[in-house]
């Protein structure tokens, strides 16, 4: 129950199945909530209905009715997106707080976030066409994370401490780059602003393509490396005299975060808290041995986002970001304060 | 609600006029768009703008010869190019503002000026348009602040024939088309009662965002879709086709997606006296047919 030792057990905790069948229920309840309401009201028979012929309309190429194109197009593929984004940053957060054994750990922690804002922004501040603006994103994301790397290398080992300060330094210099810009190119900032703060807005099915493959790879390395990052729980020294590569491991869960969560924040933005808290939330509830906290992380990471953008499209707050951690702040605290007094 | 005061500040203001005196006595009293209370000892000589569309407004009114020194942005009209530029609305040169020396420094009401200048010892007035009926009723504002009040009326005058020989051609078109105005990507649009709204209503569009959204408001797709406008402005066919759900909306199929004009978008983003030209520009984009 405590937070200062994530990654404690070296036996894995028992599933909770109870518990575990309650947040799949969940998760597929806020899924079947989400494709059915929204900012345009559509009565539960239309959405069925509209699923069914979007589906037809995969082979036939028929045209559908607005209606439809909202369900088929617009609401499906967004949901889509919020579970798979919410999943990936929720299980990088959990195996960057185990790498690092620090529980302040997020997945933006190497700088992912800020790379890909400063890629965004200056993608925005000169007017590139709208397509253009995640996939420089992606880069910028990628290259402020190797930028980190090269910082913090010494010789062959990756100190976790040097990592977490450069990612700090590296995060800084270039949010600092990405403020100047906003101010230089002032009428746009708004823009940066809303692509800061994490949007779904406008994933479509062709986003959902191009993320799947890198939140896969990387989600499917993390979620195999549970055992050794339960190893890693017992300290560099101990993980080392039981067969686990230390440095090796601290890179291979640095680099397949790294792809999964910039891929994510390149299309979507950069949505807060769902990395930082989940994995918190679910150690409170599930224990913190990696093999169980690192999928159930997954699936609630997946649902505190579709019920967060849900939230957001059919309420003022209007931005994902702003509502998981509006929302998402308060609820922790709560969990934490009945997690002590147990 | 922001109504209330614009129009009381308008009636104040034509009530002004209504002695009809030509010049402005001084000392003048008035209350600034900030709210504070600020006295004009004599009529202002060495004027800096820190909004485009308040130096727009002081050249119209023929007092372009007042300024001193500009913001960066404004740009219009071509005297005021070679005027100092003092920087944005977040990063203002204070000290070469002070070095230059104004009796009056016009400011917007956002940004941090106000405090710094009237500090040192400079009359500060923050002129702000942001509504339709503002635009007129600071024009007159402006007008009486630097003694150039006829011609501060008479702009507004012709300001509104202008608009009225915009709108007779509008009013009376056959079919008004459902219209989507994109001021961003993210997407932002414009909701009827903001000042760009007032202008997309007049040029004889059916404005597809409920003034219930707000000003400006961050619009969800789903409610572009359901709505299926038949023209959209401020973006390319191109990229509305290749937002998903998009393709098939009428504007899209039909072709009425339009980008604006450098030059239209700019004017549409500044409530000054180039007003008609926007509405003018606008009504030709929304209504080719009435202005062959």
């Amino acid at each position: 129950m405590s937070l200062e030792r994530p990654a404690a057990a070296s036996t894995p905790r028992p599933w909770r199945l109870g518990r575990t069948a309650a947040l799949v229920a969940v998760l597929l309840a806020a899924v079947v909530l989400a494709v059915g309401l929204g900012s345009v009201t559509i009565p539960p028979a239309e959405v069925l209905g509209a699923l069914g012929r979007g589906v037809t309309s995969l082979w036939t190429g028929a045209a559908l009715s607005p209606e439809d194109t909202i369900v088929w197009q617009l609401r499906l593929p967004r949901v889509a997106m919020g579970v798979l984004v919410g999943a990936c940053l929720a299980v990088c957060g959990a195996a960057f707080q185990g790498v690092f054994r620090n529980p302040l750990a997020d997945p933006y922690l190497l700088g992912v976030a800020s790379g890909a804002g400063l890629g965004a922004t200056v993608a925005i501040v000169a007017g590139w066409p709208r397509p253009l603006v995640p996939v420089v994103a992606l880069a910028a994301a990628l290259g402020a994370v190797s930028l980190t790397l090269a910082l913090a290398r010494e010789g062959r080992r990756l100190p976790p401490t040097r990592l977490i300060l450069a990612g700090v330094v590296v995060g800084s210099v270039l949010s600092a780059v990405s403020t100047f810009l906003i101010l230089r190119g002032e009428d746009r900032a708004r823009q940066v602003l809303a692509y800061t703060l994490g949007d779904l807005g406008f994933s479509g099915w062709g986003d959902l393509a191009t993320v799947l493959p890198y939140a896969l790879a990387g989600g499917g390395v993390l979620l195999a490396l549970g055992r050794a990052l339960d190893t890693l729980g017992l300290g560099d020294l101990t993980a080392r005299s039981l067969g686990v590569p230390v440095e090796r491991l601290r890179l291979l869960v640095v680099l397949a975060a790294s792809v999964a969560t910039a891929a994510a924040v390149a299309y979507v933005g950069i949505i807060g808290f769902v990395g930082l808290v989940v994995p918190h939330v679910v150690r409170l509830a599930w224990g913190a041995g990696h093999r169980v906290l690192l999928p159930i992380s997954a699936l609630a990471g997946g649902t505190l986002l579709v019920l967060a953008d849900l939230l957001a499209r059919t309420t003022p707050l209007s931005q994902v970001g702003v509502v998981t951690t509006l929302l998402g702040g308060p609820f922790f605290l709560w969990l934490l304060r009945r997690g002590g007094h147990e | 609600m922001k109504t209330l005061p614009a129009k009381t500040a308008l009636a104040a203001s034509l009530l002004a006029l209504l002695p009809a005196a030509a010049a402005t006595t001084y000392p003048l009293t008035l209350t600034d768009d900030l709210g504070r209370k600020v006295t004009l000892k004599a009529e202002p000589r060495r004027i800096v703008s820190m909004l485009p569309s308040t130096s727009e407004t002081l050249c119209a009114i023929g007092a372009c010869d007042k300024l001193v020194g500009v913001d960066d942005y404004s740009d219009f009209p071509q005297q005021v190019q070679r005027l100092p530029k003092l920087g944005g609305l977040y990063d203002p040169k204070v000290e070469q503002i002070v070095a230059l020396k104004p009796d009056l420094v016009l400011v917007s009401k956002y940004g941090k000026l106000e405090a710094p200048l009237t500090q040192a010892g400079l009359t500060v007035v923050a002129v702000n348009p942001e509504t339709y009926d503002e635009v007129f009723s600071k024009t007159l504002t402006l007008g009486r602040i630097v003694n150039r009040e006829t011609q501060a009326k008479n702009l507004v005058l012709n300001m509104r024939r202008e608009i009225a020989k915009v709108e007779i051609l509008t009013k009376n078109a056959a079919r008004k088309p459902t219209a989507y105005f994109e001021i961003d990507p993210t997407p932002y649009s414009i909701g009827p009662n903001s000042f760009m709204g007032v202008l997309l209503t007049k040029a004889g569009a059916r404005n597809i965002i409920p003034a219930s959204l707000g000003d400006f408001p961050k619009v969800d797709p789903e409610l572009i879709v359901k709505a299926n406008p038949e023209l959209m402005l401020g973006l390319s066919r191109q990229q509305a086709a290749a937002r998903p759900g998009w393709s098939g909306l009428r504007a899209v199929k039909t072709g009425r997606v339009i980008e604006l004009p450098k030059e239209l978008r700019t004017i549409l983003s500044r409530p000054g006296p180039r007003l008609p030209q926007a509405l003018r520009g606008l009504a030709q984009l929304v209504h080719p047919e009435l202005f062959r």
